[in-house]
Order: structure tokens, then C-alpha cells, then sequence
């Protein structure tokens, strides 16, 4: 197991894996939240128009300052773990 | 350099090894979940009659253009995804350094 002063080894993988975890999920979670509030589903074309792809720069922006603030919150009623 | 990269270059090699095959196995697990889903979300918002067995033009455009655009609209979020997460990690070092100076 570990050695008194050096971090577990495996616990740091698990570690790893959870914080990947965690960013395929925020990924996802952002890509399908801004499709849904930017995107024209009626498809005329297979492109992005500029509106379209102005509101996913700003969709993008604000998904990551909400997570910001639930992070915050979440962590000052004493931490995620 | 991504943080989580330069993370993983500090362990030794077969941990290394470990978390490079974790990461292959996540992404192809990722690529088939969002295959599916894309299937899926092009199927509902293309498909809605069932006078035939076989997509008309109409369908098949459709759903070309869903399946292009998603493809697209993910592609920029990644990228806005990335500048806002090492923007947010550049923003951390420094508030580290600052805390550290302060002592």
C-alpha cells in the first residue's frame, strides 16, 4: 500500500478517472443543452449558420459559468466528494 | 498543454499505460453512446410518417443535414469547451501563485 508521505497510486488513478468522468459528462451535457437552444431543427442545410453559431460561443460561455456557481455552492456546503 | 495531460506524464510509466487504456476505453464507449444518440435525435426530428418502409428524399436530406450539423455544432462546443477550461485552469494557477506570495 502506500508509503507514509506519497499518495496512494491507485487512489490517484481513480482519481484521474473520475475527474475524466466528469468532463465527458460536462462535455456532453453541454454539447446537448446548447443544441437544444440554438440549433433550427429543420435542417435546410448541414450548416451552422451565424446566429446559430454565435449562440453556441455565448451557450457555451454561460453552461460554464453555471457550473461555476453550482460549484461553488455545492462546495461551500461542504465540498463534493 | 491540457492540465490533465501534464497530470498523467507524472505518474510512472505502467500507471501511465493504465490511465492511457482507461481513456481509450472511455472514448469508444463515448463514440457509441453518442452515435446512438445522434440516431436517435436525427429519428425524431426527421421521421414522423410511415406511409412507406423506405425514407423519402425529403427524410433522407433531412436527416443527412441533422447528422452534419450536430457533427458541426459539437465540433465548436469543443473548442469553446477547451479556451473556457484553460482559461478557468490559468485562472486557478494564478489565484494559487497569489495565495502562495501572500504567505
Amino acid at each position: 500500500m502506500a508509503q507514509a508521505g506519497q499518495p496512494d497510486p491507485a487512489a490517484a488513478i481513480e482519481m484521474a478517472k473520475q475527474e475524466m468522468d466528469y468532463r465527458v459528462n460536462l462535455f456532453n451535457a453541454m454539447v446537448s443543452s446548447c443544441y437544444e437552444k440554438c440549433i433550427d431543427k429543420r435542417y435546410k442545410d448541414g450548416e451552422l449558420s451565424v446566429g446559430e453559431n454565435s449562440c453556441i460561443d455565448r451557450c457555451s460561455s454561460k453552461y460554464w459559468q453555471v457550473t461555476g456557481i453550482v460549484g461553488q455552492m455545492l462546495g461551500a456546503q461542504g465540498g463534493m466528494q | 498543454m491540457d492540465p490533465n495531460l501534464a497530470a498523467m506524464q507524472n505518474l510512472p510509466g505502467d500507471q501511465q499505460q493504465q490511465l492511457m487504456q482507461a481513456i481509450e476505453q472511455m472514448q469508444v464507449r463515448d463514440s457509441l453512446r453518442m452515435y446512438n444518440s445522434l440516431v436517435e435525435r436525427c429519428f425524431r426530428d426527421c421521421v414522423s410518417e410511415f406511409r412507406s418502409k423506405d425514407l423519402n428524399a425529403g427524410e433522407e436530406k433531412c436527416v443527412q443535414s441533422c447528422a452534419t450539423k450536430f457533427m458541426k455544432h459539437s465540433a465548436r462546443v469543443g473548442i469553446r469547451f477547451g479556451e473556457l477550461s484553460s482559461e478557468a485552469e490559468s485562472q486557478m494557477q494564478a489565484m494559487m501563485q497569489q495565495q502562495q506570495a501572500g504567505k
